[in-house]
């Protein structure tokens, strides 16, 4: 079955499905698998920090970098997901054309995400992020495989 | 390149021309029209009564008590909020449809457009900026010049990776390609349609905000909150973020990191309320 992630929210799923999210800009696409209990998860989130709007985070974690990545690994552990088999991939963190600082969202996204896996012994297998591309995520958990189609072209992440 | 004459002819072929929403928008401009009047235009539209009022009675104005009649609607919500439900009932059909050259989805432009209207009202709030009556409709009508051009893009333009994967603003590549880029169009448009002119300046200079002839804070808004739509995956093409936001309008609106993030977070809910998601 296809599965769609919106923008600020998380799906966890098993083998035989496909998670998809569409038009990741300067948001945050990071895919958890687990290739012995084939299951997976992808989340989009929007923005790095949940402190500029605690009441929203309360109510969507996945809004937030900082809150939807526990909030995505405790959704894999549920459904049998293991930490120390977790392959995590990231995608998007983009930015429009410009160095102005307040418009580096997806910077400072990529940056919370990186800090949350340091603490935590965690490293990613692959990332496909930065640049001014819109890109959509096609994850799917019965071969881990993740796709990224942006502008008109499709590879593998 | 674009001649006048096509440009005229496109302006003439596109689909729909929304006449219910410009003899309506007409008798909300004129200062006397009383809530009669209004209701006397929509009463020989049921369908756009019955649209406006779904609006009316979503979650996004959170009303104490259900709206029955447009008359009732203007009373509570006045003749500026009316105008704006008229215009996004009456440009659904327009815009809610998938756009040729662009690779646009159908329903992509519609949503785009939505989220940009309802950051936009959040943004002005969140700023404490009055004055702004159109943005609502500017809003919601930014991006129009892109089913136009569009149409363009799909004729003329050979080699679409060329043209959309380049590094430089996609509004220069389509000027440079076609001659007018997508705000001009949509500028145009509208000013074909008697919006007013400040509506139609704002269009005009969406992704160009430091060109506009005279400082206008509903354009800067307008400017923030589409890229701010792009960044946050609300998209608009193919082109994905290639515009270059302008760091003078920021700086204009005394804009804050803190302030533009928090008004992203409610896009999607007020999106949803107005939509009735």
């Amino acid at each position: 079955m296809k599965i769609i992630v919106d923008v600020g929210d998380m799906k966890v799923s098993r083998n035989g499905d496909e998670l998809v999210t569409h038009a990741l800009g300067s948001c945050l696409g990071l895919t958890l698998w687990d290739p012995v209990a084939k299951v997976g998860g992808l989340l989009h989130a929007m923005l790095p920090l949940s402190k500029i709007n605690p009441e929203k985070a309360q109510e969507n974690p996945y809004m937030f970098v900082d809150t939807g990545v526990p909030a995505l690994f405790q959704a894999f552990y549920q459904l049998g997901g293991k930490k120390e088999r977790a392959v995590i991939k990231a995608a998007g963190c983009g930015a429009p054309l410009g160095d102005d600082k307040i418009f580096k969202i997806g910077e400072r996204n990529l940056v919370v995400l990186k800090k949350l896996l340091w603490k935590n012994n965690l490293l990613l297998a692959a990332e496909d992020t930065g640049g001014t591309e819109s890109r959509t995520v096609y994850f799917d958990i019965s071969t881990g495989t993740v796709m990224i189609q942006s502008a008109g072209n499709k590879r593998v992440l | 390149m674009i001649t006048k004459e096509k440009l005229e002819r496109l302006i003439r072929e596109l689909p729909s021309p929304p006449q219910n929403a410009l003899r309506i928008l007409n008798v909300l401009r004129t200062p006397d029209a009383g809530a009669e009047e209004v209701e006397k235009a929509l009463r020989y539209d049921p369908g756009l009564t019955a649209g406006v009022l779904k609006m009316a009675n979503s979650a996004y104005f959170g009303l104490p008590q259900r709206i029955g009649s447009i008359k009732q609607a203007v009373v509570l919500l006045g003749w500026k909020r009316i105008s704006d439900l008229v215009m996004v009932s009456c440009m659904n059909s327009v815009m809610d449809r998938s756009v040729e050259g662009y690779d646009m989805e159908k329903g992509e432009l519609w949503r785009h457009s939505v989220a940009v209207s309802v950051t936009s009202e959040v943004l002005a709030k969140e700023l404490n900026i009055q004055g702004v009556d159109e943005i609502f409709t500017a809003s919601l009508l930014h991006d129009i010049g892109k089913i136009l051009l569009g149409m363009e893009v799909k004729e003329q333009i050979k080699n679409p990776n060329l043209f959309f994967e380049g590094n430089q603003s996609f509004d220069s590549v389509e000027k440079e390609y076609i001659g007018l880029d997508h705000a001009e169009a949509g500028a145009e448009i509208l000013s074909r349609w008697g919006l007013p002119e400040r509506t139609i300046n704002a269009v005009r200079f969406h992704h160009k905000p430091d060109d506009s002839p005279y400082p206008d804070n509903m354009l800067d808004i307008l400017h923030i909150s589409d890229a701010l739509c792009i960044m946050m995956g609300f998209t608009a093409g193919k082109e994905g973020l290639k515009y270059q936001p302008s760091l003078n309008a920021v700086k204009r609106l005394s804009l804050s990191q803190l302030t533009m993030e928090k008004a992203a977070t409610y896009t999607m809910e007020k999106m949803n309320q107005l939509l009735n998601v």
